[in-house]
């Protein structure tokens, strides 16, 4: 049970940060229709980013136990320095990759994302080569237990760290902002007036080139703070990192209904939560396992879900999508 | 020269002298630059001191299949070229300005022979000729746009007489005949001067009697073969120009009346006049293309032959590659039928490949001792995979049907995430369900195909190169007619509108069934010929950036036009494999001219190699093309004119867009439905 409570707390962590990139991905296929490829990609390079203020610029190394201002202080400067940078590199791909292919058929921007996609990573593999990089342990890591303890077993209920609380608290607060921004602001009612409808918004005086600057940048933004939140708990990453996670965040959108921000929220969750309760599966052969257990099988679960929900559902689960959009 | 623009169709006889100079040396300066630049003179000496004489340094280490390879192809090399010679002079209408096509000459075949030549290999050159084509190009393009447009007075049209075929004739022979008595008069004169400088050394006997020979049956053949292309060049004009024995044909015929011509717009009765006549460039036309394919099809046939005397040693290796560039071809072709034809984005189009590498694996391969206990004795059981090619291509399609049969109902960006999904599960179930694939590991130890009397295990690309030679050919034949069928055209209906298809009567889910079962049914070929070459198959070898690059194949070639994809697959290869790794070779070789540069960038960037940078440069080349060029390379005339309708009405329409004369079968192969 605690083993089940732990897979709990650990699948809303990591999902929590599918959240983030998801809303990267359904705010830009609300608005311009379009798989941003290039996404996850945006994700890799924010991780990149951290890892380099904190090895490079700030020092930090496994015996320097930072506390107190200092620990704030980098951790702060960290995050918006990571967000600032993925939200300018998601404006620039917009303005050079996309906007030249605004009226062009729905290949040529897909083709042009992935190219866009590939160069990422090469710039990731000629940065910190082709092997993992890891980043050090910011943070001590302290158990909490939620339930009950038993002096033999343990912790029996829900064991969690300060890291995934943290986590998943960063994620909350970015994503009421975000939603706070999208409702009840000027801007926020033009990305929805956008993503309705791009020529009606511009007769009413919207200027969408830049609200789809805006788009993308908050997108970026947000694929930074998930880098953030991401080198701090799981510390390490690849170059072609971005790839896979930006499929399995494309996967929560669709599964919450792309172009539905909540949905996203949602649907970064589950997708968190499916794949940590795979990892229960036994190493046994088919009726009563899977081969190798389910860790080797998380990502080809998480593709059926995507599929059996977009053949049963495919508008997902808080989708509406012919009469409301954002 | 003012003559020759007078634009009537047979010019008197010094118009044909005119024209003789002109193609003349439009085709023998690229002939004498293959031939005394690089390494056509020294190739066919080895051959001809190989056959002769066996313990000669100059020709000895041939074997004997080589020689007579490269013979054949040699002779229908200098045979074509003389025969294009006297095509091009009974076709030309005279309009081409010469200067015009002496630089075009130059450009486009002087310049890439000198530079294969400099890099000595064949990939490099091409794309650093590519680097000059595109500006000169351009430069062209826009060159003709700034001119006014002059339109020239329509020409007379009226049907050949007999004199005037015989004069057609005439000047086909005389084409021939000067264009090899030049080039017999022109390697004398530099053979004597190699044999009395004594570069050939002890074999010059028999290299004189060749040249004697030569300087005589050079002229000769040229006189043959300008007969025969002007024959050829006689049946193309009268096919354009009308037959004078069907008169009712010419009251109802449009083009054999002018009047009617000038109803249309200028740009229009332009494009049609020029049609009419002989061609203004004969280089493009239809009857040049036939010497063209035929040269082709000697150059693949015979380039294992020729490939050491053209290249040095390294033959084994060049050709592996090569025969690896025929299975992405396939690949390209078979996704060409889901993504070009029935326009259904599939992005996981790798998970069908898997199957058919799989198929061959399980079965030839010890593996199926390991699964059946059958034992399995590798001579006989390789006999086998001519068969299993076969079963390989119906379990994909089976396949293709089964993964297609979820996305039926799904639109554009949703079906392309489901079938990347499938994609990615494929490899995934092939990687952990080890008992039976091998796992990561992959198996290992799978026979090589079986034929009478051909080593062949995984160590000899040449069998295999013309095993790929063999299997392309039958699946760009398969695709021709799937394109020209029924089906074939049901699928574009269905791209271009589900609905008014529907409407129409094409069974919708029947029809996208099958155009999945098709595509991967060639992607099975192409696995099974993967399994048996490599002889190991493991799931690392198959990801979602392998489907990416077959999308990227077909949409840069042209989505749905066959040519096209076909240039693409061949020019996404080169990039990717060949001309990063050719450029790492020249630039570490001390020697050759780039290696200055290759360093310094060496020593700014530590890990810096141009394979390393190679997704790199692939994604800038994406990014460009889909801004600057979305219908691809060779893109079909209906969607070019769809994807620039900006062009505008006035202008030029471009060469390529109406080659044919309306009324004729090629005209009616340019505008049907693609």
């Amino acid at each position: 049970m605690s083993l089940f409570l732990g897979l709990l707390a650990a699948g809303l962590a990591i999902g929590s940060i599918y959240a983030l990139v998801s809303l990267g991905y359904t705010m830009v296929y609300g608005i311009i229709e379009l798989i941003n490829f290039a996404h996850g990609d945006i994700f890799m390079i924010g991780s990149l980013v951290v890892l380099g203020m904190l090895i490079n610029v700030f020092h930090v190394t496994e015996a320097s136990h930072l506390s107190g201002l200092p620990l704030i202080v980098v951790l702060v400067v960290t995050c918006v320095v990571a967000m600032l940078i993925c939200a300018v590199l998601g404006v620039v791909i917009e303005r050079f990759a996309y906007r030249p292919l605004r009226n062009a058929p729905r290949l040529a921007p897909l083709i042009s994302a992935i190219g866009v996609s590939l160069i990422l990573e090469d710039i990731g593999k000629f940065i910190i080569g082709p092997a993992n990089a890891s980043a050090p342990d910011v943070l001590p890591r302290i158990h909490y237990c939620i339930g009950p303890t038993d002096p033999n077993q343990g912790c029996l209920g829900m064991d969690i760290t300060n890291i995934q609380i943290l986590v998943i608290v960063v994620a909350v607060i970015l994503m009421v902002a975000l939603q706070w921004l999208v409702t009840s602001t000027r801007i926020g009612r033009a990305m929805r007036a956008v993503a309705q409808d791009r020529e009606a918004a511009a007769l009413m005086g919207v200027n969408v080139d830049r609200i789809i600057a805006i788009t993308f940048l908050i997108g970026g933004a947000l694929a930074g703070a998930g880098a953030f939140i991401f080198m701090l708990s799981v510390g390490v990453t690849i170059f072609n990192i971005g790839f896979e996670l930006g499929l399995f965040a494309f996967t929560a959108a669709v599964l919450g209904g792309i172009g539905n921000l909540v949905g996203a929220m949602l649907g970064g969750m589950v997708i968190g939560l499916i794949r940590a309760l795979v990892t229960y599966i036994p190493d046994k052969d088919i009726p009563f396992g899977l081969p190798h257990g389910g860790v080797a099988w998380q990502d080809a679960i998480v593709f059926v879900v995507l599929i059996l929900i977009l053949l049963f559902r495919p508008t997902g689960l808080l989708g509406q999508r012919l009469s409301e959009k954002v | 020269m003012a003559t020759l623009m007078s634009g009537t169709l047979l010019p008197p006889a010094r118009e044909t002298r005119l024209l003789v100079i002109k193609w003349v040396i439009a085709l023998l300066v690229p002939l004498l630059v293959f031939t005394f630049v690089w390494n056509g003179e020294a190739a066919i000496n080895q051959i001809i001191v190989g056959l002769f004489i066996h313990n000669s340094t100059l020709g000895s280490r041939y074997d004997w299949t080589t020689l007579i390879g490269a013979t054949i192809f040699f002779v229908l090399f200098y045979g074509l070229l003389t025969a294009l010679a006297g095509y091009a002079v009974a076709a030309d209408s005279g309009r081409q300005n010469p200067i015009m096509l002496w630089i075009s000459m130059v450009v486009f075949t002087v310049v890439p022979i000198v530079l294969i030549s400099i890099v000595n290999d064949l990939f490099v050159g091409i794309s650093f000729s590519v680097l000059v084509w595109v500006p000169y190009f351009l430069i062209l393009r826009f060159w003709h746009r700034s001119r006014p447009a002059v339109a020239s007075a329509l020409p007379r049209l009226t049907p050949l007489n007999s004199e005037e075929q015989a004069s057609l004739v005439r000047r086909a022979i005389a084409g021939g005949f000067w264009f090899g008595l030049t080039f017999a008069v022109l390697s004398l004169v530099v053979d004597l001067i190699y044999f009395f400088s004594g570069q050939y050394g002890t074999d010059s006997g028999i290299l004189l009697i060749w040249i004697v020979l030569r300087t005589v049956l050079l002229p000769l053949a040229g006189y043959f073969l300008g007969r025969l292309s002007g024959g050829l060049a006689l049946r193309h004009t009268l096919k354009a120009n009308g037959k004078k024995a069907q008169s009712s044909k010419e009251a109802i015929d449009p083009r054999l009346n002018p009047s009617l011509l000038t109803g249309l717009s200028a740009s229009r009765s332009r494009e049609e006049a020029r049609d009419l006549v002989p061609n203004d460039a004969p280089l493009n036309s239809s009857g040049a293309r036939n010497f063209y394919l035929v040269l082709l099809f000697a150059f693949l046939l015979c380039y294992p032959m020729i490939d050491p005397l053209l290249f040095g040693p390294g033959t084994e290796g060049r050709l592996s590659l090569y025969g690896d560039a025929g299975r992405y071809v396939i690949l390209a072709l078979g996704l060409n039928i889901v993504v070009g034809f029935a326009g259904l984005l599939d992005l996981g189009y790798v998970a069908f490949f898997v199957f058919g590498a799989y198929t061959w694996a399980l079965v030839g391969s010890p593996q199926l001792t390991v699964l059946t206990g059958l034992v399995s004795d590798p001579h006989i059981w390789s006999w086998l995979f001519w068969p299993m090619v076969l079963v390989a291509a119906l379990i994909a399609a089976l396949w293709g049907v089964l993964l297609g049969a979820p996305t039926l109902r799904l639109r554009g960006d949703y079906l392309a995430i489901v079938t990347l999904g499938f994609g990615e599960i494929i490899p995934i179930i092939a990687q952990n369900m080890d008992k039976y694939t091998g796992g990561t590991n992959g198996l290992s130890g799978i026979y090589s195909p079986a034929f009478f009397g051909v080593q062949w295990n995984v160590s000899t690309p040449m069998p295999y190169y013309y095993l790929m030679l063999f299997l392309v050919a039958l699946v760009l034949f398969a695709n021709v007619r799937l394109r020209d069928s029924r089906l074939g055209r049901s699928w574009i209906a269905i791209r271009e509108d589900e609905i008014a298809a529907a409407s129409s009567g094409i069974n919708l889910v029947k029809t996208k069934l099958f155009a999945f079962g098709a595509g991967a049914f060639f992607s099975g070929i192409a696995g099974a010929y993967f399994a048996a070459k490599l002889s190991t198959v493991a799931s690392s070898n198959f990801s979602f950036t392998d489907s990416v690059l077959y999308l990227s194949m077909v949409v840069l070639g042209g989505l749905g036009s066959i040519p096209g994809v076909v240039v693409g697959a061949l020019a996404v290869y080169a990039i990717n494999v060949l001309v990063l790794a050719g450029l790492d070779n020249i630039g570490s070789d001390p020697a050759s001219f780039l290696h200055p540069g290759y360093a310094q960038l060496q020593a700014l960037f530590p890990n810096f190699s141009f394979g390393n940078i190679r997704n790199l440069i692939f994604g800038i080349i994406l990014i460009l093309i889909m801004i600057y060029r979305p219908e691809g390379l060779i893109p079909s005339a209906r969607r070019r004119r769809e994807l620039h309708h900006q062009a505008k009405e006035d202008e030029e329409v471009e060469v390529g867009a109406l080659d044919a004369t309306p009324g004729s079968a090629e005209f009616e192969k340019e505008v049907r439905v693609e």
